[in-house]
């Protein structure tokens, strides 16, 4: 690794000034698990000239409940989100994320806030030394469209510039379908408008911007939660595609229904037309199945990666059908 | 001395028959248990074991080499100034300096003759061009980012069968200058076409398999200090008495006896980078940079440069199969292309040419060169034939719609010949006339079910959706390294205890704690007075630990030259002590002859007294003590007693199978896995895996087991994930590393039984054989048979993935409506 520089911050206040200061080529850190990757392989043009570490920072981690949400610190560490009885009775889908997220001594160190805002995992991307200067790093082409992109996006690239890398996290479909909304240093953002197609990064932080809180609407007691992975090793991997479905069920028939596929797509991948189908309708095998469909319906995959759009299909149905 | 065990050991070199002169069962007193503790077992579970990374030297400096972006590439020109000014870097060593102009012996199986620093490169990733020396391994690093590189790109090849297109440009004109097609060998016996018109059923199938790497525990390394003008090293090797040659070899020939050797802990090899001829271009640098820094120099690749590489069983493979409806196998062709092997490997259908009674067999293997890591023995060179034998076996068993087990044991042989031939051949050799094959069976069947379990192909589905398979595969065990083993032990003066010498590589689980059992048994001492530390050259070496020879070969060196210390013991008990011109002090056992005495527990007693007796530390006496009637005359007392040195040193010379086919195969392995495939997600659960070794005789029980868990888990990463995979414009490598390099982890695998046979059918002492590549090597085949079985589709192309599964159930359904 190169050398740099090394902040403690005190506060969030002196974070962003520290953020603003380096303009652009300082890194904030938190677990580490993802930046310090990142940083050893050298896959980015540029280094950062500075970290500034959010761990010294008093109250950014831990779980406040409060009566109308429950409040997640950004360096909550995942696997105290795991296991957070609150987080397991009442949002069972972010507990179920959180604690199929990398394996036991990463989500030790892993942090919320760090898991919803990492970096993607495209092997052009990440191949150390940037050695393919991509698209998302300000270069020419995607260099995974002609080669192999079996881990890559089934539902088009990115808007403005076509990078097919997919948004790996665990927990942000979960977050999604539970309605969570960021609070950072400067702003409360939804969600849903949280992650970015944008290519150069993967949410809509402003740089000197730093996620404080994840917070939670409690929800009615109706409301069920479930999130299903579908990864080739049992511990340690990224997903090839995950599914959070949250379901509100009265007298046996969907209220309100949420879905959200991720690693499929370059943000969280909300099938909006699918859930729809669910609304009024008792949940069973065949409406779970037309709905699971219609999730993929717009699924465009390319040469390596057509096998990934039944398993979309097949976590949708059982995270659907676990709720019911 | 006159040695009647000197006699017996010459007597068993390259032993062709059941061990002549075991030791009786009621002296087993370490062997085969389990309650002995693993040497380096406290070492390494407590992170104090030290291996060659571990190595600090006051001065040390760090050396690294610049790596390949293409996939073949020559360097036109190369720039360096601002290398060779960055604060901290102590030298640089470019293709063009005057040193390193000549082709050396840089390692490997046999005498490679390689540029230290190459000019060209034939892969992404390979060390080319230059190398740096500096303070530290991270200044070493962005030194090297500062070589500004003139590459001429040469048209690259991926594919070894698009590589033997006549028309394909060459992949590595500066080794093979006439093109891609390094070899052909052929094999075989009887007339394959002759078998199939006599067959009822004749099919054809084709095979794939990827590349898979072997990425050792600790990433290549090694360290070199002059000391004065003769060197002293460490190794991370799986052979270090070849890198003591190939070292012997430089700057002009150094003598074996001035090289100093250490070879520290290093957890495993896999094969892979010990074998490759250029393995030792760090340490010739290294010395190098030594020489011209008067430093010690630690040389070291990334674990991303650990990737490049991988197994010789790469490539694809076509077969043609005849048989009867008995499920009698007639003829087998087998013809294949592999991917860059470093040197010829094995054929495909050497096993079956071994283990079966199939009268005609037709094997060809055309060794083909592309632009990515060479290919070597990684876990095992014996994967192509374990891939062929599972695949031909429960192809067979398919096409006839019979139990594969039925299929085995039919056609269960010798070389060509019967089973009842192989039984009167045991009777011959001084074998027990077990039927290994068939008792591997019995027992893994009862442990499986499988009568219960076992179903046609696709016919089980679980309450959940998922398909049930069950699978079957066996073998015979191959500890096959022509070759020899060296091993002196002695005892140390003061406490009597028992060392034992010989430098060695850290592969395998712990054989080292073996070999002190079968020394403790041996002589009679207890085992926490037995030792041995591989580490040191004290001027022996042991068989390497490859090709699971471990004990075959070794295990009778390490007899050997134990029987002849204790023979040395008892003899040196009996006669007269410190005979000098002055004269002599009368035996410990007077008036006895050696066989009047025996040892247990590291004491001597006599046979018809056992009140009488001498620990081996009073039999050796303290150290420096010699001269005792001038002590005498001096002061009037004796002093403690005083005996010659006691060292013994044998060896073992064991001539593989492999070589003309003189050694008979009478011992089987099983091995059974239980699936679960779901229909909508391709995905496998590998429910149950049950391997039955028969390992002849088990030395240390929890080392074989340690063998077969190991070997579970590394066979399962290959057969479900493992692939090394490049960008198929740029040739560059995309998965170097371990999370997207995928090896199975412990949770990736149901319940694993282990079942250890001693049928005492091995040539091996005690009748013994190896275990350590079974395991590792049966199981990546065998998932395509259990998952044939659960789907009702053959998935040939490995490693088996979900996309594969989803993509076959397609076809099937398509093919079906």
């Amino acid at each position: 690794m190169k050398t740099f520089a090394h902040f403690n911050a005190a506060s969030i206040d002196e974070a962003v000034d520290l953020l603003k200061r380096y303009a652009g080529k300082a890194s904030l850190i938190a677990g580490g698990t993802d930046l310090l990757g990142k940083m050893k392989d050298r896959i980015l043009p540029s280094y950062p000239e500075a970290l500034i570490n959010l761990k010294t920072i008093p109250g950014l981690d831990g779980i406040r409940i409060e009566k109308d949400s429950v409040k997640i610190g950004s360096l909550t560490k995942l696997e105290d989100v795991a296991r957070h009885p609150v987080v397991q009775k009442e949002y069972a889908a972010l507990g179920q994320a959180a604690r199929n997220t990398a394996s036991p001594h990463l989500r030790e160190m892993g942090t919320l806030g760090g898991n919803i805002c990492q970096d993607v995992r495209c092997w052009y991307y990440r191949n150390p030394d940037n050695r393919f200067p991509c698209l998302r790093k300000g270069g020419g082409r995607c260099y995974a469209i002609n080669g192999d992109n079996r881990y890559h996006s089934i539902f088009g690239g990115s808007v403005t510039e076509g990078c097919y890398a997919v948004h790996p996290s665990d927990t942000a479909p979960a977050l999604t379908v539970l309605g969570a909304t960021i609070r950072t240093s400067k702003r409360t953002i939804p969600i849903e408008n949280f992650f970015s197609v944008d290519i150069i990064q993967t949410t809509v932080l402003d740089r000197d911007e730093i996620v404080t809180d994840i917070i939670l609407p409690r929800l009615p007691e109706i409301t069920k939660s479930r999130f299903f992975k579908f990864a080739l090793r049992k511990s340690i991997d990224f997903p090839i595609v995950n599914c959070a479905v949250s379901l509100a069920l009265k007298e046996k028939q969907a209220v309100s229904c949420k879905i959200c596929l991720n690693s499929v797509f370059v943000k969280p991948y909300r099938p909006t037309h699918a859930e729809k189908l669910l609304e009024g309708k008792e949940i069973n095998e065949d409406i779970a199945e037309a709905v699971a469909d219609a999730a993929v319906s717009n699924a465009k995959p390319l040469h390596h990666n057509a096998y990934m759009v039944p398993i979309a299909k097949e976590l949708t149905k059982s995270a659907i059908l676990a709720c019911a | 001395m006159d040695s009647e065990e000197k006699k017996k050991a010459l007597e068993l070199l390259d032993n062709l028959r059941y061990d002549k002169y075991p030791l009786p069962d009621e002296r087993y007193k370490y062997i085969g248990k389990r309650d002995v503790r693993r040497l380096d077992g406290l070492e390494k579970a407590t992170g104090l074991a030290n291996y060659t990374m571990d190595v600090q030297i006051p001065g040390m400096l760090f050396m690294r080499f610049l790596t390949s972006p293409y996939p073949h590439a020559e360097i036109k020109g190369m720039d360096t100034s601002a290398v060779d000014k960055f604060p901290g870097v102590r030298g640089i060593l470019r293709y063009d300096d005057p040193e390193v102009q000549e082709r050396e012996d840089l390692g490997g199986h046999g005498v490679s003759s390689r540029f230290p620093v190459p000019k060209v490169a034939h892969f992404q990733g390979e060390e080319v061009g230059l190398a740096v020396v500096a303070d530290t391994e991270d200044i070493a690093e962005e030194a090297l980012r500062l070589a500004k590189v003139e590459w001429e790109q040469r048209p690259f090849l991926l594919d070894p069968v698009e590589a033997l297109n006549p028309a394909a440009p060459p992949a590595n004109p500066e080794d093979f200058p006439n093109g891609n097609l390094e070899a052909v060998y052929e094999s075989g016996r009887g007339d394959v076409n002759k078998g199939f018109q006599e067959s009822d059923v004749v099919f054809e199938f084709a095979s794939k398999r990827s590349q898979h790497t072997y990425i050792s525990p600790e990433r290549p390394c090694g360290v070199w200090r002059w000391n004065g003008q003769y060197p002293e090293l460490w190794v991370k090797q799986q052979r270090p008495h070849i890198v003591k040659r190939a070292v012997s070899s430089w700057f002009g020939g150094i003598p074996m006896n001035r090289i100093q050797l250490h070879i520290l802990y290093q957890g495993a090899s896999f094969g892979g980078w010990s074998q490759f001829g250029w393995n030792l271009a760090g340490h010739y640098c290294a010395a190098i940079f030594a020489r011209r820094t008067l430093r010690p120099v630690k040389w070291t690749f990334t674990r991303r440069e650990d990737f490049y590489g991988g197994s010789m069983d790469e490539g694809v493979h076509h077969y043609k199969v005849g048989a009867k409806k008995d499920g009698t196998i007639l003829a087998v062709r087998a013809e294949t292309v592999y991917a860059n092997p470093m040197w010829g490997g094995q054929g495909p259908t050497l096993h079956l040419e071994e283990c079966t009674k199939i009268p005609h067999i037709y094997g060809k293997r055309t060794l083909a060169i592309v632009n990515r890591g060479p290919n070597t023995a990684v876990r095992c060179e014996q994967l192509p034939n374990c891939h062929t034998l599972t695949l031909v076996f429960d192809h067979v068993a398919a096409q006839l719609g019979m139990d594969p087990i039925e299929v085995a044991l039919k056609n269960d042989g010798v070389h060509g010949n019967s089973i009842d031939w192989a039984r009167k051949e045991k009777r011959a050799l001084g074998f027990p006339e077990t039927d290994s094959l068939r008792t591997c069976i019995e027992k893994g069947k009862t442990a499986i079910q499988w009568d219960a379990k076992w179903h046609p192909p696709g016919a089980k589905r679980m309450p959940n959706g998922h398909f049930h398979g069950i699978g079957f595969t066996w073998n015979h065990e191959w500890e096959d390294s022509a070759g020899s083993g060296e091993i002196a032990m002695r005892l140390e003066r003061n406490d009597g205890t028992l060392s034992i010498l010989g430098m060695r590589c850290d592969n395998g689980v712990n054989a080292e704690s073996a070999y002190c059992q079968i020394a403790a048994d041996e002589i009679g001492m207890k085992i926490e007075d037995v030792f041995y530390r591989p580490h040191i050259d004290p001027g022996f070496f042991t068989m390497t630990p490859d090709s699971s020879t471990n004990m075959s070969v070794n295990g009778f060196a390490v007899r050997h030259a134990a029987r002849m210390l204790k023979e040395k013991i008892l003899s040196a008990a009996t006669r007269p002590r410190a005979v000098t011109q002055r004269g002599s002090y009368p035996p410990f056992f007077q008036n006895m002859k050696p066989v009047d005495l025996d040892i247990k527990d590291s004491t001597i007693f006599a046979k018809s007294d056992p009140s009488k007796k001498l620990s081996l530390a009073e039999l050796v006496g303290p150290s420096g003590d010699e001269g005792p009637l001038a002590f005498y005359e001096l002061y009037g007392t004796e002093r403690t007693a005083f005996s010659e040195p006691l060292f013994s040193h044998s060896y073992h010379v064991q001539v593989g199978a492999y070589r003309g086919g003189i050694r008979p195969r009478f011992i089987r392995q099983a091995h059974f896995m239980e699936v679960e495939v779901c229909p909508r997600t391709g995905q496998i659960f590998i429910t149950k895996v049950i391997n039955v070794n028969d390992v002849g005789k088990a030395i240390n029980p929890m080392a074989c087991e340690g063998q077969m868990y190991g070997g579970t888990y590394m066979g399962i990463g290959r057969a479900m994930w493992e692939e090394v995979v490049h960008d198929p414009i740029t040739g560059v490598m995309l998965n170097g590393n371990l999370l997207d390099y995928k090896i199975a982890t412990i949770e990736d695998c149901g319940p694993i039984d282990t079942i250890l046979l001693e049928s005492k059918l091995g040539f091996g002492p005690y009748g013994l054989t190896g275990i350590g590549e079974d395991v590792a090597t049966m199981i990546p085949a065998l998932l395509g048979p259990a998952v044939y079985n659960a789907i009702g589709v053959w998935i040939d192309d490995y490693p088996i993935t979900p996309e594969r599964i989803l993509k076959a159930l397609a076809k099937a359904q398509r093919e079906g409506s």
